[in-house]
């Protein structure tokens, strides 16, 4: 996969001589690439078989919208050329005659990013970044950025996730840990069953609960807390989100935290109230920090899962519900674009990495349990 | 213990391949497929060698089968920029001279591509891979119990919420709806494609005019969404695929108006895989779902147009052509008084700026 | 846990708005899962509460095994909507589950056991790196997973195969039998290993003889982990199934993307119940486990 995200060797095996006598083009002397690249690309175009070349311009594509048809066109002037035997005295006056965007050197400079068999431009891509015709890295146009503000989005997701579920989880937590065993291990049931029921189970469930005309809201008209057109609107959002990734991954929250707190002496609280100090105080002194190693496993644990997700926000989070996941999705199903699905394949693969070093650092990676 | 293993994966391996020998088409599922089972298989010589399969479109799996080799999909059912990209990689065969030898010619003799050319489309290079399946179209519709007074009925008014007060329903990709702010921006519907493509800072204009109900707006990604928006009150108009509102007011006794001005019609077909296992068998298929004949058939079932000129005559002829003997025409995209007032997306426009637009719109959704 | 006698009201009252705040999460932990079983057995074809359903005394009318027969792939005229559609999908798509569960579960229990094994020696090298590997796949978003196998597995022709969804569905669910019987391994009394082999036991026999009718329990565990894993599993299905290896969660999400159906509700009731049978089994192993391992200690 890592190979995919900056491999660019297929379009140069299709256009050898082009690429070769486009460098040569002195940018600074010329507006328009010198004659030998027109003929180069004509030559290539005539003789080139038809499936390497379709498969170039899906790539080239992505340099520049327009590529496509573009070459397209010109394709089919060329081979009308070559079939009556007519070749032209100027190959670059027949491509401008063709088309005027030949003339226009916008799309030489997209080809130069092509030039090399190895690329970083879908990295650079997968973070709004774009090479200019001198191969610097600059922003992409605006309206185009759209990666930065997903990451950004999945970022803050993840994290509220992780704060709802540390939120929700540590009392249930603490209270299982405390319970004597056979009622812990009757109400750790409410725990394990969502745990152990499938993914797309509990987000229909969710759909059912939130929707305009679902349980929830039904409740809450039946009540008479909301008037029939006030239907509050918690699915197909951000919210929607938010509920039901918490509800998904609590799980993963409380089973570590309690495994942690189960632990924990009792003696250590009623030591530092006889010792003088207020309930508050003896909690916040003496039992967090001993929950720490449970909070950062349990933490991480969500974090990590929900980073990846895109199952649920796909399918409950409606125009909010395009997380990363979702785009790597999209451009290895419909844009074909397997250079850019690895690129951010790879960039959350390296924060995963990062945090999966760290969770092993603080709680190491053979401390985790199930049920 | 190994050998367990070995016996395991080797029974594994001989399972796989139990399902070859029939026709696979892959399909979008749903209505939509069940009206293909209907119209296609069911009236072909032998409906047990055909099985429909679903997938959620874009040209992935295709791609990954025939680069890998291993291609289980005989036929796919592709929107046109598929067609066209996958022609053009290599992915679908080429099989113009079949297409033309072996398609069937509508009543006056006419072959597949002259047929389309009557419908009001230009050849591209879908067409040397593909047959011609049904128009469908993104269409605004509307509960006329929404509107006591005046009735919404163009896509200014769509984007009027001062004079139409309430939320829109609209998809949360950009197909589609850059026509229709195209057309409310004051572009004559005929004209959005070439406005498009050849002016520049068009799609600043129909941005410009999406932000305009930016606020108003309520998103949907799955087909019967919209319908649920509608009917619960939830928008007072939405875009939707028009054989949902079709199906809604025929089976489900619903009574929604269409507002026809500014549909986008889109098309659809089906293309041969290239290294297809049942090559033949799928091309005397293709040639069957593609005729006059099937094409009018499949209306009966789902009201998506004909893509072939010649269906067109066998419904109206045919009429009360709908289920329990209602007249379905009405309810049909292309007429050619809706036509006139219609924009035929440009798919090989899209296949250029598609994904740019997307990501745009993305952009823009989020901000 | 109770509140001691001398308790002062305001910890009698946090005391209780603490329990409360456990009871809301257990509510928010269940609820949704409850709440679908009742709409699975309605009439209507949108998934809601019907007036009739709500209505006392309750309306015979508004409750129906019309979806329960629509999932089973009985596409009878009293059955049919024209907005839900009616196939065999949904009993395929059960058995196919299935049949690639439980070899993959077969698989993964083998290869995870003998990982666990071999980990849980004392002085096996590069323990941490080798469990870090293992237990990978567990962590690393499934999307990236999906896709880096799409690659690779396209280049190998085993997408839109059985083996291919097996052999993915192994590299997900050996971690979980790796980390359950690793955890049960604990209480494993090595010596015991020695003095079977003292006895003259070859290491095949002491395998199954000493060391495996201990860890069972933790082993079953692992299997049903696996199992789970892979027959909820729905981003390898929809990169490299087709509709030969159509399971219960792709044709659950082609659902939920097209037309969501009261049928989902069945489905999804049967997979909950599924899963109590599942959770129940586990956890009777468990308490069996620490039982014998009680014992051992004494």
């Amino acid at each position: 996969m890592l190979l995919r995200s900056v491999d660019d060797s297929q379009i140069n095996t299709v256009f050898p001589n082009t690429f070769e006598e486009y460098k040569k083009w002195d940018k600074e002397k010329d507006e328009l690439p010198p004659e030998e690249v027109y003929k180069a690309l004509f030559q290539e175009l005539a003789y080139g078989e038809k499936v390497q070349v379709g498969r170039a311009l899906t790539r080239m594509n992505y340099s520049k919208s327009g590529w496509k048809s573009l070459i397209k066109k010109t394709s089919r002037a060329i081979k009308k050329v070559v079939k009556k035997d007519e070749f032209p005295d100027s190959y670059k006056e027949f491509f401008i005659e063709t088309n005027e965007k030949w003339a226009d050197p916008t799309y030489w400079y997209a080809m130069g990013q092509m030039v090399n068999n190895q690329t970083s431009i879908y990295y650079w891509n997968a973070i709004d970044r774009t090479f200019d015709q001198e191969l610097n890295v600059v922003q992409q146009e605006e309206d185009r950025r759209v990666y930065v503000q997903t990451w950004l989005k999945t970022l803050k997701v993840s994290i509220y996730v992780t704060l709802f579920c540390l939120i929700l989880g540590f009392p249930v937590a603490h209270l299982l840990a405390n319970l004597p065993l056979r009622y812990s291990n009757l109400l750790m049931i409410f725990v394990l069953l969502p745990f152990w029921t499938s993914l797309l189970v509990r987000t229909t469930a969710w759909i059912v609960m939130l929707q305009q005309k679902g349980v929830i809201n039904g409740v809450l008209v039946w009540l008479g807390i909301l008037s029939d057109d006030g239907r509050i609107a918690m699915v197909y959002n951000e919210t929607g989100t938010l509920i039901a990734m918490t509800q998904i991954l609590l799980p993963f929250m409380i089973l570590p935290l309690y495994s942690v707190m189960r632990v924990i002496p009792k003696s250590h609280m009623r030591a530092a109230q006889n010792l003088g100090a207020k309930p508050v105080m003896a909690f916040w002194r003496v039992y967090l920090p001993q929950t720490i190693p449970g909070m950062s496993a349990g933490g991480l644990l969500v974090f990590v899962l929900a980073i990846g997700y895109f199952i649920t926000p796909e399918l409950v989070g409606g125009k909010d519900g395009k997380l990363i996941g979702s785009w790597i999705a999209y451009h290895l199903k419909t844009t074909l674009n397997w250079g850019l699905t690895a690129a951010l394949g790879a960039i959350l693969l390296g924060f995963m990495l990062i945090f999966y070093w760290l969770y092993n650092k603080i709680v190491g990676i053979d401390n985790i349990k199930l049920g | 213990m190994s050998k367990l293993i070995k016996a395991f994966l080797f029974a594994s391996i001989i399972c796989a391949p139990f399902a070859a020998s029939a026709v696979t088409v892959a399909s979008w599922g749903g209505a939509y497929t069940e009206s293909q089972q209907k119209a296609y298989a069911d009236t072909y010589s032998d409906p047990g060698s055909i099985v429909f399969e679903n997938y959620n479109g874009g040209l992935g799996e295709v791609r990954a089968q025939v680069e890998s080799g291993s291609v289980t999909w005989d036929l796919v059912d592709v929107l046109p920029g598929d067609a066209i990209t996958g022609c053009d990689e290599g992915l679908f065969e080429d099989i113009s001279s079949e297409i033309a030898s072996m398609g069937v010619p509508g009543p006056d003799g006419e072959s597949i591509a002259e047929d389309m050319e009557n419908n009001g489309l230009e050849y591209h290079s879908g067409w040397d891979c593909c047959v011609p399946q049904i128009f469908w179209t993104y269409v605004v519709f509307y509960d006329p119990d929404a509107f006591p007074g005046e009735k919404p009925d163009s896509m200014a008014d769509f984007f009027d919420v001062e004079k139409f007060p309430g939320k829109r329903g609209i998809h949360t990709w950009a197909t589609g709806i850059i026509e229709k702010a195209m057309v409310a921006d004051g572009v004559e519907p005929n004209a959005v494609p070439t406005v498009l493509e050849k002016q520049t800072g068009a799609l600043d204009r129909a941005f410009a005019k999406l932000d305009t109900i930016k606020d108003h707006v309520v998103f949907w990604s799955s087909g019967s969404k919209p319908l649920e928006l509608v009917k619960s009150g939830e928008v007072v108009m939405a875009i939707a695929y028009n054989g949902r509102v079709g199906a809604a007011n025929l089976a489900e006794g619903e009574n929604f108006e269409y507002i026809w001005e500014g549909q986008v019609l889109d098309q659809e077909y089906l293309c041969l895989t290239a290294g297809a296992p049942n090559r033949d068998a799928a091309l005397d298929f293709m040639m069957h779902a593609s005729s006059p004949e099937s094409q009018a058939e499949q209306a009966k079932y789902i009201t998506y147009g004909p893509m072939r000129a010649s269906g067109i005559p066998i419904i109206v002829n045919g009429e009360p052509w709908g289920p329990g003997g209602v007249d379905i025409m009405p309810h049909m995209p292309n007429t050619p008084e809706r036509l006139a007032v219609s924009i035929v997306s440009d798919p090989q426009w899209w296949s250029d700026n598609g994904a740019e637009i997307d990501e745009r719109y993305a952009a823009w959704m989020g901000n | 846990m109770a509140l001691p006698t001398y308790a002062t009201p305001i910890q009698r009252t946090y005391y209780y708005a603490y329990l409360f705040f456990c009871a809301v999460v257990f509510f928010f932990l269940v609820a949704p899962l409850i709440a679908i079983v009742p709409i699975s057995f309605s009439e209507s074809p949108f998934m809601v509460f019907t007036e009739g359903m709500l209505a006392w005394p309750p309306d015979p009318e508004a409750w129906s095994l019309r979806w329960y027969r629509n999932m089973i792939g009985d596409c009878s005229a009293e059955v049919v909507s024209s907005t839900v559609p009616c196939s065999t999908k949904w009993m395929r798509g059960t058995v196919n589950s299935f049949y690639i569960g439980i070899i993959a579960t077969f698989i993964a229990t083998v290869l995870g056991t003998m990982a666990a094994l071999g980990l849980s020696r004392p002085h096996m090298p590069y323990k941490a790196l080798i469990m870090s590997i293992l237990i990978s796949p567990m962590i690393v978003p499934l999307i990236i997973t999906a896709a880096g196998m799409f690659f690779f597995y396209a280049r190998i022709n085993l997408v839109y195969t059985f083996t291919g969804v097996i052999l993915a569905h192994v590299a997900l669910a050996t971690p979980f039998v790796v980390i359950t019987v690793t955890a049960t391994l604990v209480g494993f009394d090595m010596n015991m290993v020695k003095a079977a082999q003292s006895l003259g036991a070859k290491p095949m026999r002491t395998f199954f003889k000493v060391i495996m009718p201990l860890i069972l329990p933790g082993i079953i565990s692992g299997a049903l982990f696996a199992f789970i894993t892979s027959f909820d599993e729905v981003v390898i299905v929809m990169f490299m199934a087709s509709i030969d290896q159509l399971t219960i969660p792709k044709q659950m999400w082609a659902g939920i993307r097209q037309e969501i159906s009261p049928v989902i509700l069945c489905m999804a009731t049967c997979l909950v119940i599924l899963s109590i049978v599942l959770l129940t089994t586990v956890e009777l192993l468990r308490r069996r486990a620490e039982r014998l391992r009680g014992i051992k200690a004494r």
